[in-house]
């Protein structure tokens, strides 16, 4: 395909949707996470979902024409985010109580 | 792996790709973030297509991130104990949370890095995290398959 073919030459808004879907689509990853932990550890629970509504605003933002500075603090937010809540989910799963399993 | 631009082409052609003018910039020194050296003589603001696939890529990794912290939680608390083999559900999960762990922090450096090759029009390195996730996901489903073999013996 040349380049003049190419479908974001003749309309470079789909790479900024496609983009705020991706934004879109981490931050329900995170909610469904902060959903799932919500009912049994809710200290642990509301910050993720709390983060995950900041997540969809950083997404409105994408399409944005901020890159540089705004672009790698939203994307480093993310890195820390993954990175906390996947010590949070160590800390639980090697300090916390022995959990029985669902049973059939 | 996507394939990067030569530099006479779309990968410094600041601001142009997007049409509309407003997605890229000629003043590189603008932006001053660790993914390239701003006041770079030969860098400049990449087209804004390859920054959002760029962006549109890490952020595929930290879902892949965060679905590996959920199956490594999952697996530790809701599956039911393995028969003679007491820690069996931790060997399994933990190593997924830390896989989950890993995947974020690199996935973060490789966006710096691809950005500043796309900025200076050089070639991107090659991801080293399919390698990682093939590999360690592969330990794990063994590790598990000797795991259920074991509690099953251990049984019967």
């Amino acid at each position: 395909m040349t380049p003049a073919e190419d479908i974001e030459d003749t309309d470079p808004g789909l790479a900024r949707d496609r983009t705020e879907l991706s934004w879109t689509r981490t931050a329900i990853s995170f909610a469904a996470l902060g959903g799932a932990i919500l009912k049994s550890r809710p200290y642990a629970g509301i910050p993720i979902l709390a983060l995950s509504a900041l997540i969809w605003k950083l997404g409105r933002l994408a399409g944005a024409p901020a890159a540089g500075p705004g672009r790698s603090r939203r994307l480093l937010l993310i890195a820390v985010a993954v990175t906390g809540v996947s010590l949070v989910a160590l800390a639980l799963t090697l300090l916390g109580p022995e959990p029985a399993g669902l049973r059939p | 792996m996507m394939v990067v631009p030569d530099s006479g082409q779309a990968g410094l052609r600041a601001g142009a790709g997007a049409g509309d003018g407003e997605e890229g910039s000629t003043d590189a020194s603008r932006h001053e973030d660790p993914a390239g050296p701003a006041n770079s003589a030969d860098s400049a603001e990449p087209d804004a297509r390859f920054t959002l696939a760029n962006e549109r890529t890490f952020l595929a990794w930290s879902r892949t991130a965060l679905a590996l912290v959920v199956a490594g939680l999952a697996i530790v608390q809701l599956l039911p104990p393995f028969p003679g083999v007491p820690w069996g559900r931790h060997i399994i999960g933990t190593p997924l949370i830390l896989l989950g762990s890993a995947v974020a922090v690199v996935s973060y450096f490789e966006w710096t890095g691809n950005q500043r090759a796309l900025r200076r029009g050089e070639p991107m390195n090659r991801s080293r995290l399919p390698v990682i996730l093939a590999m360690t996901i592969a330990i794990v489903g063994l590790v598990a398959a000797a795991l259920a073999l074991l509690s099953g013996v251990g049984r019967n």
